[in-house]
Protein backbone atom coordinates (compact mmCIF):
# COMPACT_ATOMS: atom_id res chain seq x y z
CA UNK A 1 0.00 0.00 0.00
CA UNK A 2 1.13 3.80 -0.29
CA UNK A 3 3.32 4.06 3.23
CA UNK A 4 1.33 7.60 4.16
CA UNK A 5 -2.09 6.54 2.92
CA UNK A 6 -4.45 5.65 5.66
CA UNK A 7 -5.46 2.12 5.17
CA UNK A 8 -9.37 1.20 5.83
CA UNK A 9 -9.23 -2.04 5.43
CA UNK A 10 -8.49 -4.58 8.86
CA UNK A 11 -5.25 -6.37 7.98
CA UNK A 12 -3.74 -2.65 6.67
CA UNK A 13 -0.24 -3.49 7.34
CA UNK A 14 0.10 -7.12 5.98
CA UNK A 15 2.18 -7.51 3.20
CA UNK A 16 0.34 -9.84 0.60
CA UNK A 17 -2.55 -10.19 -0.82
CA UNK A 18 -4.27 -6.83 0.26
CA UNK A 19 -1.12 -4.74 0.02
CA UNK A 20 -0.46 -5.44 -3.12
CA UNK A 21 -3.59 -5.24 -4.27
CA UNK A 22 -3.26 -1.59 -2.69
CA UNK A 23 -0.30 -1.40 -4.40
CA UNK A 24 -2.09 -1.52 -7.71
CA UNK A 25 -4.68 0.50 -7.10
CA UNK A 26 -2.80 3.51 -6.38
CA UNK A 27 0.15 3.12 -9.09
CA UNK A 28 -2.55 1.49 -11.83
CA UNK A 29 -0.76 4.52 -14.29
CA UNK A 30 2.52 4.20 -15.81
CA UNK A 31 2.46 7.53 -16.82
CA UNK A 32 0.89 10.75 -15.68
CA UNK A 33 -1.37 11.62 -18.88
CA UNK A 34 -4.16 9.30 -18.18
CA UNK A 35 -5.82 7.99 -21.64
CA UNK A 36 -9.48 7.02 -21.26
CA UNK A 37 -10.80 4.86 -24.13
CA UNK A 38 -13.84 6.00 -24.82
CA UNK A 39 -17.10 3.75 -25.08
CA UNK A 40 -18.20 3.01 -28.52
CA UNK A 41 -21.69 1.51 -28.91
CA UNK A 42 -22.93 0.29 -32.48
CA UNK A 43 -21.44 0.04 -35.87
CA UNK A 44 -22.02 3.25 -37.20
CA UNK A 45 -20.66 5.18 -33.82
CA UNK A 46 -18.66 8.19 -34.74
CA UNK A 47 -15.98 6.96 -33.27
CA UNK A 48 -15.43 4.05 -34.97
CA UNK A 49 -16.31 5.85 -38.45
CA UNK A 50 -12.96 8.02 -37.60
CA UNK A 51 -10.88 4.85 -36.13
CA UNK A 52 -10.93 3.66 -40.01
CA UNK A 53 -9.33 7.31 -40.80
CA UNK A 54 -7.13 6.29 -37.78
CA UNK A 55 -8.48 8.75 -35.38
CA UNK A 56 -8.42 7.81 -32.01
CA UNK A 57 -11.71 8.75 -29.99
CA UNK A 58 -9.54 8.34 -26.51
CA UNK A 59 -9.53 10.70 -24.51
CA UNK A 60 -6.49 12.20 -23.13
CA UNK A 61 -6.26 13.90 -19.28
CA UNK A 62 -3.73 16.29 -18.51
CA UNK A 63 -3.00 17.16 -15.02
CA UNK A 64 -0.75 19.73 -16.07
CA UNK A 65 2.12 19.92 -13.58
CA UNK A 66 4.16 22.95 -11.98
CA UNK A 67 7.49 22.77 -11.23
CA UNK A 68 10.68 25.32 -10.39
CA UNK A 69 14.08 25.26 -11.97
CA UNK A 70 16.76 25.45 -9.02
CA UNK A 71 20.20 26.11 -10.47
CA UNK A 72 21.77 25.26 -7.73
CA UNK A 73 20.88 21.76 -7.26
CA UNK A 74 20.23 20.63 -10.84
CA UNK A 75 16.88 19.95 -10.29
CA UNK A 76 13.48 20.93 -10.80
CA UNK A 77 11.61 21.27 -7.64
CA UNK A 78 7.37 20.64 -7.42
CA UNK A 79 5.82 22.23 -4.05
CA UNK A 80 2.53 21.47 -5.33
CA UNK A 81 1.24 18.62 -3.45
CA UNK A 82 -1.45 17.43 -5.98
CA UNK A 83 1.49 17.38 -8.51
CA UNK A 84 3.91 16.18 -6.82
CA UNK A 85 1.51 12.85 -6.04
CA UNK A 86 0.25 12.87 -9.29
CA UNK A 87 3.94 12.38 -10.76
CA UNK A 88 5.29 9.97 -8.46
CA UNK A 89 2.34 7.85 -8.37
CA UNK A 90 1.93 7.83 -12.32
CA UNK A 91 5.70 6.37 -13.29
CA UNK A 92 7.15 6.93 -9.92
CA UNK A 93 8.88 10.09 -11.11
CA UNK A 94 11.05 12.67 -8.62
CA UNK A 95 11.87 11.92 -5.00
CA UNK A 96 10.63 13.94 -1.54
CA UNK A 97 13.96 15.55 -1.01
CA UNK A 98 13.21 14.94 2.61
CA UNK A 99 12.36 10.95 1.96
CA UNK A 100 13.76 7.98 0.69
CA UNK A 101 10.97 7.73 -2.35
CA UNK A 102 7.53 8.98 -1.67
CA UNK A 103 7.12 12.21 -0.07
CA UNK A 104 6.42 11.36 3.45
CA UNK A 105 8.10 13.81 5.52
CA UNK A 106 5.01 15.91 6.84
CA UNK A 107 3.27 12.65 7.77
CA UNK A 108 6.34 11.03 9.28
CA UNK A 109 6.41 13.97 11.84
CA UNK A 110 2.33 13.80 11.99
CA UNK A 111 3.07 10.39 12.74
CA UNK A 112 5.74 10.87 15.65
CA UNK A 113 3.78 13.70 16.71
CA UNK A 114 0.60 11.64 17.43
CA UNK A 115 3.11 8.33 17.63
CA UNK A 116 -0.13 6.41 16.05
CA UNK A 117 3.14 4.96 14.13
CA UNK A 118 1.07 1.42 13.08
CA UNK A 119 1.61 1.53 9.47
CA UNK A 120 5.43 2.42 9.31
CA UNK A 121 6.87 4.75 6.61
CA UNK A 122 9.57 3.43 4.87
CA UNK A 123 12.28 5.39 6.86
CA UNK A 124 10.76 4.08 10.28
CA UNK A 125 11.13 0.50 8.79
CA UNK A 126 14.46 1.46 8.10
CA UNK A 127 15.77 2.23 11.50
CA UNK A 128 14.14 -0.64 12.63
CA UNK A 129 15.98 -2.58 10.51
CA UNK A 130 19.10 -1.04 11.74
CA UNK A 131 18.72 -1.44 15.40
CA UNK A 132 17.99 -4.68 15.04
CA UNK A 133 21.22 -5.13 12.59
CA UNK A 134 23.09 -3.64 15.74
CA UNK A 135 21.61 -5.85 17.69
CA UNK A 136 22.26 -8.90 15.89
CA UNK A 137 26.34 -7.21 15.63
CA UNK A 138 26.86 -6.99 19.19
CA UNK A 139 25.11 -10.26 19.91
CA UNK A 140 27.46 -11.82 17.55
CA UNK A 141 31.00 -10.10 18.77
CA UNK A 142 29.77 -11.18 22.36
CA UNK A 143 29.82 -14.33 21.09
CA UNK A 144 32.69 -14.32 19.29
CA UNK A 145 34.74 -13.00 22.31
CA UNK A 146 32.90 -16.19 24.56
CA UNK A 147 34.24 -18.52 22.31
CA UNK A 148 37.44 -17.11 22.16
CA UNK A 149 38.26 -16.71 26.09
CA UNK A 150 36.35 -20.68 25.82
CA UNK A 151 38.94 -21.67 23.87
CA UNK A 152 41.66 -20.25 25.75
CA UNK A 153 40.60 -22.12 28.93
CA UNK A 154 40.29 -25.03 27.43
CA UNK A 155 43.95 -25.00 25.66
CA UNK A 156 45.25 -23.91 29.38
CA UNK A 157 43.17 -26.89 31.01
CA UNK A 158 44.57 -29.13 28.16
CA UNK A 159 40.96 -30.27 27.42
CA UNK A 160 38.34 -29.81 24.27
CA UNK A 161 36.93 -26.49 23.79
CA UNK A 162 33.07 -26.75 24.25
CA UNK A 163 31.31 -25.67 20.97
CA UNK A 164 29.63 -22.16 21.25
CA UNK A 165 27.00 -21.16 18.70
CA UNK A 166 27.50 -18.04 16.80
CA UNK A 167 24.62 -16.71 15.57
CA UNK A 168 24.60 -15.99 11.62
CA UNK A 169 22.60 -13.30 9.68
CA UNK A 170 20.33 -15.72 7.71
CA UNK A 171 18.95 -17.76 11.69
CA UNK A 172 19.19 -14.43 14.68
CA UNK A 173 16.02 -13.15 15.67
CA UNK A 174 15.54 -9.95 17.44
CA UNK A 175 15.18 -10.40 21.12
CA UNK A 176 12.19 -9.00 23.03
CA UNK A 177 15.18 -7.56 25.61
CA UNK A 178 16.68 -5.30 22.92
CA UNK A 179 13.42 -3.39 22.69
CA UNK A 180 13.69 -2.13 26.65
CA UNK A 181 15.49 1.76 25.08
CA UNK A 182 12.82 2.15 22.78
CA UNK A 183 9.24 1.97 25.37
CA UNK A 184 10.83 4.79 27.42
CA UNK A 185 11.08 6.99 24.62
CA UNK A 186 7.76 6.23 23.55
CA UNK A 187 6.45 7.24 26.46
CA UNK A 188 8.44 10.45 26.24
CA UNK A 189 7.08 11.17 23.18
CA UNK A 190 3.75 10.89 24.15
CA UNK A 191 3.96 12.91 27.03
CA UNK A 192 5.09 15.65 24.77
CA UNK A 193 2.35 15.18 21.85
CA UNK A 194 0.02 15.43 24.32
CA UNK A 195 0.72 19.32 25.13
CA UNK A 196 2.09 20.83 21.93
CA UNK A 197 -0.24 18.33 19.97
CA UNK A 198 -3.03 21.38 19.12
CA UNK A 199 -0.25 24.06 18.41
CA UNK A 200 1.96 21.98 16.54
CA UNK A 201 -0.41 20.28 13.99
CA UNK A 202 -1.91 23.58 13.23
CA UNK A 203 1.58 25.62 12.33
CA UNK A 204 3.46 22.37 10.61
CA UNK A 205 4.04 23.39 6.93
CA UNK A 206 5.22 21.03 4.87
CA UNK A 207 8.66 21.96 3.82
CA UNK A 208 8.96 19.11 1.38
CA UNK A 209 9.23 19.09 -2.62
CA UNK A 210 9.82 16.69 -4.81
CA UNK A 211 12.84 16.97 -6.63
CA UNK A 212 13.00 15.79 -10.36
CA UNK A 213 16.25 15.66 -11.73
CA UNK A 214 16.75 17.61 -15.31
CA UNK A 215 16.42 14.33 -17.18
CA UNK A 216 12.95 13.45 -15.61
CA UNK A 217 11.61 16.64 -15.87
CA UNK A 218 12.75 16.98 -19.64
CA UNK A 219 11.36 13.62 -20.14
CA UNK A 220 8.12 14.51 -18.81
CA UNK A 221 7.64 17.91 -20.81
CA UNK A 222 9.10 16.89 -23.97
CA UNK A 223 7.49 13.55 -24.52
CA UNK A 224 4.17 13.55 -22.43
CA UNK A 225 4.12 17.72 -21.82
CA UNK A 226 2.04 17.25 -18.76
CA UNK A 227 4.97 19.84 -16.54
CA UNK A 228 5.55 23.52 -16.98
CA UNK A 229 8.55 24.56 -15.55
CA UNK A 230 8.46 28.11 -14.17
CA UNK A 231 11.77 30.82 -13.82
CA UNK A 232 12.78 30.78 -9.86
CA UNK A 233 13.09 34.87 -10.18
CA UNK A 234 10.26 35.84 -12.35
CA UNK A 235 7.68 32.57 -12.12
CA UNK A 236 7.27 32.46 -16.09
CA UNK A 237 6.78 29.76 -17.77
CA UNK A 238 9.94 28.17 -19.86
CA UNK A 239 9.53 27.53 -23.30
CA UNK A 240 10.33 23.92 -24.64
CA UNK A 241 14.08 25.92 -26.39
CA UNK A 242 14.74 27.90 -23.18
CA UNK A 243 14.16 24.44 -21.52
CA UNK A 244 16.23 22.49 -22.97
CA UNK A 245 19.11 25.40 -23.28
CA UNK A 246 18.64 26.01 -19.42
CA UNK A 247 19.40 22.29 -18.52
CA UNK A 248 22.60 22.40 -20.69
CA UNK A 249 23.69 25.90 -19.15
CA UNK A 250 23.13 24.13 -15.34
CA UNK A 251 26.25 21.87 -15.92
CA UNK A 252 28.07 25.60 -16.48
CA UNK A 253 30.16 27.29 -13.54
CA UNK A 254 28.23 29.75 -12.32
CA UNK A 255 29.90 33.13 -12.16
CA UNK A 256 30.87 36.40 -14.03
CA UNK A 257 33.54 34.89 -16.34
CA UNK A 258 30.99 35.06 -19.94
CA UNK A 259 34.23 34.02 -21.86
CA UNK A 260 34.59 31.08 -20.23
CA UNK A 261 31.19 30.04 -21.77
CA UNK A 262 32.69 29.62 -25.07
CA UNK A 263 34.55 26.81 -24.04
CA UNK A 264 31.53 24.87 -22.46
CA UNK A 265 28.91 26.11 -25.06
CA UNK A 266 28.48 23.67 -28.34
CA UNK A 267 29.85 20.57 -26.54
CA UNK A 268 28.05 17.10 -27.16
CA UNK A 269 29.80 16.03 -23.77
CA UNK A 270 27.79 18.10 -21.74
CA UNK A 271 26.70 16.04 -19.01
CA UNK A 272 22.69 16.53 -19.08
CA UNK A 273 22.86 15.18 -22.49
CA UNK A 274 24.80 12.30 -22.07
CA UNK A 275 22.70 11.29 -19.38
CA UNK A 276 19.52 12.26 -20.71
CA UNK A 277 20.10 9.96 -23.54
CA UNK A 278 20.26 6.92 -21.17
CA UNK A 279 17.72 7.89 -19.09
CA UNK A 280 15.48 8.24 -22.61
CA UNK A 281 16.68 5.31 -24.04
CA UNK A 282 15.47 3.49 -20.88
CA UNK A 283 12.04 5.14 -20.07
CA UNK A 284 10.46 4.72 -23.46
CA UNK A 285 11.42 0.89 -23.45
CA UNK A 286 9.31 1.14 -20.74
CA UNK A 287 11.45 0.76 -17.34
CA UNK A 288 11.27 2.24 -14.50
CA UNK A 289 14.42 4.48 -14.22
CA UNK A 290 16.03 5.81 -10.51
CA UNK A 291 19.30 6.93 -9.83
CA UNK A 292 21.49 4.37 -8.06
CA UNK A 293 23.97 6.26 -6.37
CA UNK A 294 23.13 3.82 -3.24
CA UNK A 295 24.63 1.14 -4.89
CA UNK A 296 27.75 2.98 -6.35
CA UNK A 297 25.95 3.11 -10.06
CA UNK A 298 24.20 5.29 -12.16
CA UNK A 299 20.33 4.10 -13.04
CA UNK A 300 18.52 1.51 -11.57
CA UNK A 301 15.63 0.19 -13.37
CA UNK A 302 12.71 -1.21 -12.24
CA UNK A 303 10.12 -3.31 -14.34
CA UNK A 304 7.14 -1.46 -12.80
CA UNK A 305 8.68 0.71 -10.12
CA UNK A 306 10.10 0.33 -6.30
CA UNK A 307 7.29 -0.21 -4.61
CA UNK A 308 6.77 -3.61 -6.36
CA UNK A 309 10.04 -4.60 -6.56
CA UNK A 310 12.63 -5.20 -3.58
CA UNK A 311 15.77 -6.49 -3.08
CA UNK A 312 15.10 -9.64 -1.54
CA UNK A 313 13.01 -11.00 -4.31
CA UNK A 314 16.08 -11.80 -7.08
CA UNK A 315 13.90 -12.65 -10.11
CA UNK A 316 12.80 -9.24 -9.68
CA UNK A 317 15.39 -7.34 -8.37
CA UNK A 318 15.66 -3.93 -10.55
CA UNK A 319 19.24 -3.66 -12.77
CA UNK A 320 21.85 -1.57 -12.06
CA UNK A 321 23.26 0.93 -14.80
CA UNK A 322 26.47 1.94 -15.04
CA UNK A 323 26.54 4.84 -18.01
CA UNK A 324 29.81 4.67 -20.12
CA UNK A 325 30.84 7.42 -22.09
CA UNK A 326 32.39 7.02 -25.28
CA UNK A 327 33.67 9.23 -27.08
CA UNK A 328 33.70 9.23 -31.29
CA UNK A 329 36.40 11.26 -31.47
CA UNK A 330 38.98 11.30 -29.07
CA UNK A 331 40.00 14.91 -29.37
CA UNK A 332 36.90 15.56 -27.75
CA UNK A 333 38.03 14.20 -24.66
CA UNK A 334 40.98 15.61 -24.28
CA UNK A 335 39.58 19.47 -24.80
CA UNK A 336 36.62 18.57 -23.06
CA UNK A 337 35.80 21.08 -19.69
CA UNK A 338 33.63 19.20 -18.67
CA UNK A 339 34.62 16.08 -16.28
CA UNK A 340 32.43 12.92 -17.15
CA UNK A 341 32.17 9.93 -14.83
CA UNK A 342 34.08 6.68 -16.17
CA UNK A 343 35.16 8.48 -19.25
CA UNK A 344 37.98 6.88 -18.76
CA UNK A 345 38.46 2.81 -19.23
CA UNK A 346 37.03 1.16 -16.51
CA UNK A 347 39.79 -0.67 -14.44
CA UNK A 348 39.79 -4.09 -13.28
CA UNK A 349 39.69 -3.78 -9.77
CA UNK A 350 36.59 -0.58 -9.63
CA UNK A 351 34.80 -3.58 -12.49
CA UNK A 352 34.78 -6.02 -9.79
CA UNK A 353 34.11 -3.60 -6.78
CA UNK A 354 31.09 -2.67 -8.36
CA UNK A 355 29.57 -6.12 -9.72
CA UNK A 356 30.42 -7.07 -5.95
CA UNK A 357 28.21 -4.85 -4.47
CA UNK A 358 25.81 -5.09 -6.47
CA UNK A 359 25.95 -9.30 -6.40
CA UNK A 360 25.58 -8.72 -2.55
CA UNK A 361 22.22 -6.51 -2.98
CA UNK A 362 21.44 -8.98 -5.77
CA UNK A 363 21.01 -6.93 -8.40
CA UNK A 364 22.10 -7.66 -12.10
CA UNK A 365 24.95 -5.18 -13.28
CA UNK A 366 24.42 -3.47 -16.81
CA UNK A 367 27.19 -1.46 -18.60
CA UNK A 368 25.23 1.12 -20.79
CA UNK A 369 28.02 2.42 -23.56
CA UNK A 370 26.58 6.23 -24.48
CA UNK A 371 28.45 6.65 -27.84
CA UNK A 372 29.43 10.60 -28.08
CA UNK A 373 29.44 11.78 -31.56
CA UNK A 374 32.49 13.87 -32.23
CA UNK A 375 32.36 17.51 -33.35
CA UNK A 376 33.86 17.06 -36.67
CA UNK A 377 31.44 14.92 -38.04
CA UNK A 378 28.08 16.82 -36.73
CA UNK A 379 27.35 20.22 -36.75
CA UNK A 380 27.28 21.46 -33.23
CA UNK A 381 24.36 24.04 -34.25
CA UNK A 382 22.21 20.82 -34.18
CA UNK A 383 22.53 21.33 -30.37
CA UNK A 384 19.83 24.00 -29.87
CA UNK A 385 16.87 21.64 -29.90
CA UNK A 386 16.82 17.60 -29.31
CA UNK A 387 16.75 16.73 -32.71
CA UNK A 388 20.74 16.22 -31.89
CA UNK A 389 20.03 12.97 -29.30
CA UNK A 390 19.44 10.76 -32.86
CA UNK A 391 23.29 11.04 -33.28
CA UNK A 392 23.96 9.58 -29.86
CA UNK A 393 23.84 5.44 -29.66
CA UNK A 394 23.56 3.13 -26.58
CA UNK A 395 24.39 -0.03 -26.22
CA UNK A 396 24.22 -2.30 -23.21
CA UNK A 397 26.00 -5.16 -21.84
CA UNK A 398 25.34 -7.33 -19.15
CA UNK A 399 27.73 -8.31 -16.66
CA UNK A 400 27.86 -11.56 -14.14
CA UNK A 401 30.18 -13.12 -12.13
CA UNK A 402 30.53 -16.33 -13.51
CA UNK A 403 31.68 -18.72 -10.47
CA UNK A 404 32.28 -22.54 -12.40
CA UNK A 405 32.53 -24.39 -9.14
CA UNK A 406 29.11 -22.81 -7.70
CA UNK A 407 27.29 -22.12 -10.61
CA UNK A 408 26.42 -25.06 -12.24
CA UNK A 409 22.96 -24.64 -13.55
CA UNK B 1 15.99 27.71 -3.72
CA UNK B 2 16.01 30.96 -2.16
CA UNK B 3 12.62 30.78 -1.20
CA UNK B 4 12.96 27.90 0.98
CA UNK B 5 12.63 28.49 4.38
CA UNK B 6 16.23 27.32 5.33
CA UNK B 7 17.89 29.70 2.94
CA UNK B 8 17.78 32.58 5.18
CA UNK B 9 20.34 30.66 7.93
CA UNK B 10 22.55 29.93 5.01
CA UNK B 11 22.64 32.74 2.56
CA UNK B 12 26.30 34.41 3.39
CA UNK B 13 27.73 31.14 2.35
CA UNK B 14 25.63 30.42 -0.59
CA UNK B 15 26.78 33.92 -2.09
CA UNK B 16 30.07 33.18 -1.07
CA UNK B 17 30.60 29.84 -2.31
CA UNK B 18 28.04 29.61 -5.25
CA UNK B 19 29.56 26.46 -6.55
CA UNK B 20 28.74 24.42 -3.53
CA UNK B 21 25.53 26.20 -2.78
CA UNK B 22 23.18 23.23 -3.49
CA UNK B 23 24.42 20.62 -1.45
CA UNK B 24 24.86 22.77 1.33
CA UNK B 25 21.42 23.75 0.98
CA UNK B 26 20.68 19.95 0.63
CA UNK B 27 22.62 18.59 3.28
CA UNK B 28 21.33 20.95 5.61
CA UNK B 29 17.44 20.44 4.82
CA UNK B 30 18.59 16.15 4.99
CA UNK B 31 20.36 16.86 8.47
CA UNK B 32 18.01 19.67 10.25
CA UNK B 33 14.44 18.78 8.74
CA UNK B 34 14.55 14.61 7.93
CA UNK B 35 17.30 13.39 10.44
CA UNK B 36 16.08 16.18 13.25
CA UNK B 37 19.90 17.05 14.12
CA UNK B 38 19.99 19.54 17.30
CA UNK B 39 21.94 22.19 17.87
CA UNK B 40 22.45 22.42 14.09
CA UNK B 41 25.67 24.89 13.36
CA UNK B 42 27.15 26.44 10.10
CA UNK B 43 30.69 26.77 10.21
CA UNK B 44 33.14 27.95 6.82
CA UNK B 45 36.09 25.49 6.01
CA UNK B 46 37.77 28.16 3.61
CA UNK B 47 40.30 25.66 2.46
CA UNK B 48 37.44 23.51 1.60
CA UNK B 49 35.63 26.60 0.00
CA UNK B 50 32.61 25.33 1.09
CA UNK B 51 30.42 25.24 4.49
CA UNK B 52 30.24 22.41 6.78
CA UNK B 53 27.84 21.58 10.06
CA UNK B 54 28.34 20.22 13.41
CA UNK B 55 25.82 19.20 15.44
CA UNK B 56 24.21 16.63 17.15
CA UNK B 57 21.62 13.38 15.92
CA UNK B 58 18.50 13.52 18.28
CA UNK B 59 18.89 11.80 22.07
CA UNK B 60 22.71 12.05 21.92
CA UNK B 61 25.63 14.32 23.24
CA UNK B 62 28.32 13.15 21.08
CA UNK B 63 29.13 16.54 18.40
CA UNK B 64 29.51 15.22 14.81
CA UNK B 65 31.06 16.83 11.95
CA UNK B 66 29.35 16.69 8.26
CA UNK B 67 31.27 18.19 5.18
CA UNK B 68 28.92 18.70 1.95
CA UNK B 69 29.81 17.78 -1.77
CA UNK B 70 28.58 16.75 -4.83
CA UNK B 71 28.68 13.77 -6.40
CA UNK B 72 30.36 15.28 -9.77
CA UNK B 73 33.09 16.60 -7.75
CA UNK B 74 36.85 15.06 -7.51
CA UNK B 75 38.20 15.35 -4.40
CA UNK B 76 41.36 14.37 -3.25
CA UNK B 77 43.10 13.36 0.12
CA UNK B 78 44.82 16.30 0.33
CA UNK B 79 41.27 17.73 0.82
CA UNK B 80 40.34 15.83 3.05
CA UNK B 81 43.75 16.56 4.94
CA UNK B 82 42.77 19.93 4.69
CA UNK B 83 39.37 19.39 5.94
CA UNK B 84 39.86 17.83 8.99
CA UNK B 85 42.67 20.89 9.89
CA UNK B 86 39.82 23.17 9.55
CA UNK B 87 37.49 21.95 11.45
CA UNK B 88 39.40 21.28 14.61
CA UNK B 89 40.84 18.01 14.09
CA UNK B 90 37.39 16.08 15.24
CA UNK B 91 38.06 12.05 15.69
CA UNK B 92 35.87 11.31 12.21
CA UNK B 93 33.94 13.56 9.88
CA UNK B 94 30.86 12.29 7.78
CA UNK B 95 31.03 13.24 4.12
CA UNK B 96 27.97 14.08 2.40
CA UNK B 97 27.10 13.26 -0.75
CA UNK B 98 24.43 14.91 -2.62
CA UNK B 99 23.26 13.53 -5.90
CA UNK B 100 20.72 15.59 -8.02
CA UNK B 101 17.77 13.73 -7.07
CA UNK B 102 18.38 14.67 -3.53
CA UNK B 103 19.54 11.27 -2.34
CA UNK B 104 22.57 11.77 -0.03
CA UNK B 105 24.69 8.86 0.98
CA UNK B 106 27.05 9.73 4.05
CA UNK B 107 30.56 8.47 4.09
CA UNK B 108 32.39 8.58 7.70
CA UNK B 109 36.17 9.27 7.45
CA UNK B 110 38.52 9.08 9.81
CA UNK B 111 42.28 10.01 9.78
CA UNK B 112 44.14 6.94 9.86
CA UNK B 113 43.11 3.14 10.09
CA UNK B 114 40.18 2.39 12.49
CA UNK B 115 38.91 -1.04 13.31
CA UNK B 116 35.33 -1.17 13.18
CA UNK B 117 33.42 -1.28 16.21
CA UNK B 118 32.26 -4.78 16.40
Amino acid sequence: MSLIAPSNKAGGSGKGGPRRQENNRIYANPLPLLLTPTQAKGYLSPHRIWGIFGISGTIIENPHCKGLFDRATKSVWVTNHRDAMILWRRGFFGKGDLSRSEPSWHTRQVNARRDAGKSLTSEELREKRRAERRQFKMDRARAIAEAAAEAEAAFAEGREASVIAIPSGATWKPQPSSATGQPQLVAKMTVDAVEDDVEEEETLEDVEHLQLTLQEAFFVIWNLDCLTILDPLTHEPLSLRDIWSTFQQAHWPSGPAVSLSRIYADRFDNPFLVNYVAYHYYRSLGWVVKGGIKFCVDLLLYKRGPVFQHAEQVNLSPFAVVVIPVYEDPEDRKTSPFELNNAEPFTWSWLSTINRVNTQVQKTLILTYVTIPARTRVDTALLSSPACLAHYSVRDVVVRRFIPARMRD
Amino acid sequence: MESHPSYALLSELTTKYPRTAGSLLQTYNDLKLAQQWEDLEVFEVPSCSRGAFKGQRPNTTAVLYVIPCSLSESLSLSWFRDAFEDMGKPPHIYLAINAEDSNIVYYKLSPGIVKPPV
